[in-house]
């Protein structure tokens, strides 16, 4: 077999919109201090709505701020998310795309589990409630699950592979792997990743009723009286570049992305298997050349249902064996809410944030023991400790789970 | 009235066990009648529309330890409740 040159993979720019407001800093400073920001829904059916809570982006969120004006009526608020996320994460990092045709050499990859939900279900209501016979003509180029990946690309002058990942709730790890693994095996420099969701339309919001997996009071992941999950929304966005690429620039690294592991569960379509996640935390720790005594943090999927946070703490047995007694895992879920496809990008800011500040946000609403869940959640609140390496773990209905291995930056 | 109620809900659930409605027994939990996970919520969902009622939300999602008896009487409270005004959601 040939040999293959595989190159290290640095973070160097990230950006977010979250139910904390516009800034990857506001979402870490929101998770250090333990505040939840799950709150009463805002959405024009809320009278008839069974679900009254969600973790939202604010009402100050301004879509137009800093968004060209001709490009502004293309966009689903999927994109609106990406795009300002995106002009953090590419601010922060540093790059000029112009020169020397950089452009050329930089991927987008983003994920979303179902890409233009609102666009979808305003255009439906026309059609099927008000008895329109026309949609907006924009309608198709505003919901494209791709339409994120795209209008990134646009905005910087980014012609290397663009395109979108889907795998519902671990949409922004694959996509995240995605484009890592591009710059490992050298087909782009740079690559523009993470995930974007928007999805809390009133049809979408009645199909999750009707799972009966929504809580009605909060997220409480790992706490016996944990009732479900709870919907949020927003968007990640990370600058992704080699490590030799960054260090030739004299770039700050914000960490490194330095494994991933992958599996899918095939068993069951909703209940989650101990051992395929299990399977993806072991391959990610292999692929990052850690031992599992290298890791001080785990990022939990953690959603609060009672299925995944029981099987979650099995597999994290599994997979660390007698160390995952000493490991701090929490689930920030419990204050971002479920953003679904971007959540993988809204934890991937915490798992940043705990490794360079040597603080683990904690899982909040966590106020009663199950036995069941027995491992060290970090409860309430941010425990200052040395973080050396975080896994960042994704589970997503249908059974396919996408984990990050993080080290502090080299 | 009351005997038909049951009977229903004994057929839609053997509907979903895809067993003679005759072998389902009021002492019967829907994971004896191999009925969990999706197919449980699906089960609530054809009895919600069948008889156009809604059943409170049950948290955790966790049906499996319900009986069918658990499912008729829970019917049974759905209609009162429409018939005394309360629409469903």
């Amino acid at each position: 077999m040939p040999t293959v040159t595989t190159r290290r993979v640095a973070i160097t720019g990230m950006g977010a919109v979250s139910p904390f407001g516009v800034g990857a800093g506001a979402l870490w400073q929101g998770l250090r201090q333990g505040r939840c920001a799950i709150g009463p829904l805002r959405h024009r059916d809320s009278e008839r709505l069974r679900v009254k809570i969600a973790a939202q982006v604010p009402e100050s969120f301004d879509p137009a701020s800093g968004i060209d004006e001709r490009t502004l009526p293309l966009l689903d608020r999927t994109s609106e998310f990406a795009l300002h996320a995106a002009r953090e994460a590419i601010a922060q990092c540093g790059l000029d795309f112009a020169r020397d045709d950089l452009g050329l050499r930089t991927a987008v990859v983003v994920g979303t589990g179902v890409g233009g939900e609102l666009t979808q279900d305003e255009q439906s209501r026309r059609l099927y409630a008000e008895n329109s016979n026309r949609t907006h003509p924009f309608t198709i180029v505003r919901l494209m699950t791709n339409a994120s990946a795209s209008h990134i690309s646009i905005a910087h002058g980014l012609r290397g592979p663009a395109y979108a990942v889907a795998s519902a709730c671990a949409s922004a790890n694959h996509a995240i792997i995605q484009a890592a693994q591009m710059i490992r095996y050298g087909l782009a420099d740079v690559a523009i990743t993470g995930g974007t969701e928007a999805c809390l339309s009133y049809g979408a919001l009645r199909a999750w009723e009707s799972m009966r997996v929504l809580s009605d009071d909060t997220c409480r992941p790992f706490s016996a009286n944990r009732r479900g999950l709870v919907l949020g929304e927003g968007a990640g966005i990370f600058v992704l570049e080699s490590l030799e690429h960054a260090r030739a620039r004299g770039a700050d690294i914000l960490a490194e992305l330095a494994g991933s592991g992958m599996s899918a569960d095939a068993s069951d379509i909703v209940m989650p298997s101990a051992d395929g996640a299990a399977s993806a935390m072991r391959q990610a720790l292999a692929d990052a050349g850690l031992a599992p005594e290298d890791v001080d943090y785990v990022n939990a999927h953690g959603t609060g249902t009672q299925a995944n946070d029981a099987t979650e703490t099995r597999a994290i047995r599994l997979a660390f064996g007698a160390h995952a007694d000493r490991l701090a895992v929490s689930s920030t879920k419990s204050m971002h809410g479920h953003a679904l496809g971007a959540s993988g990008a809204l934890e991937l800011v915490a798992a940043i944030g705990a490794l360079r500040d040597g603080v683990v946000p904690p899982t909040a609403n966590l106020d009663q023991v199950d036995p069941a869940c027995d491992l060290d959640y970090v409860p309430n609140v941010a425990r200052g400790m040395p973080v050396r390496a975080v896994l960042s773990n994704s589970f997503a209905f249908g059974g396919l789970n996408a984990v990050l291995a993080l080290k502090r930056a080299p | 009235m009351t005997d038909t109620i049951q009977q229903q809900v004994f057929e839609i659930i053997a509907k979903q066990a895809k067993v003679d409605p005759s072998t389902v027994r009021p002492e019967s939990t829907l994971k004896d009648l191999g009925i969990a996970s999706l197919d449980a919520i699906e089960l609530i969902f054809d009895i919600e529309e069948h008889f156009d009622i809604a059943f409170p939300e049950q948290q955790g999602a966790n049906f499996d330890s319900d009986t069918a008896q658990d499912l008729v009487d829970a019917v049974r409270k759905g209609l009162d409740g429409k018939a005394a005004g309360g629409a469903g959601a």
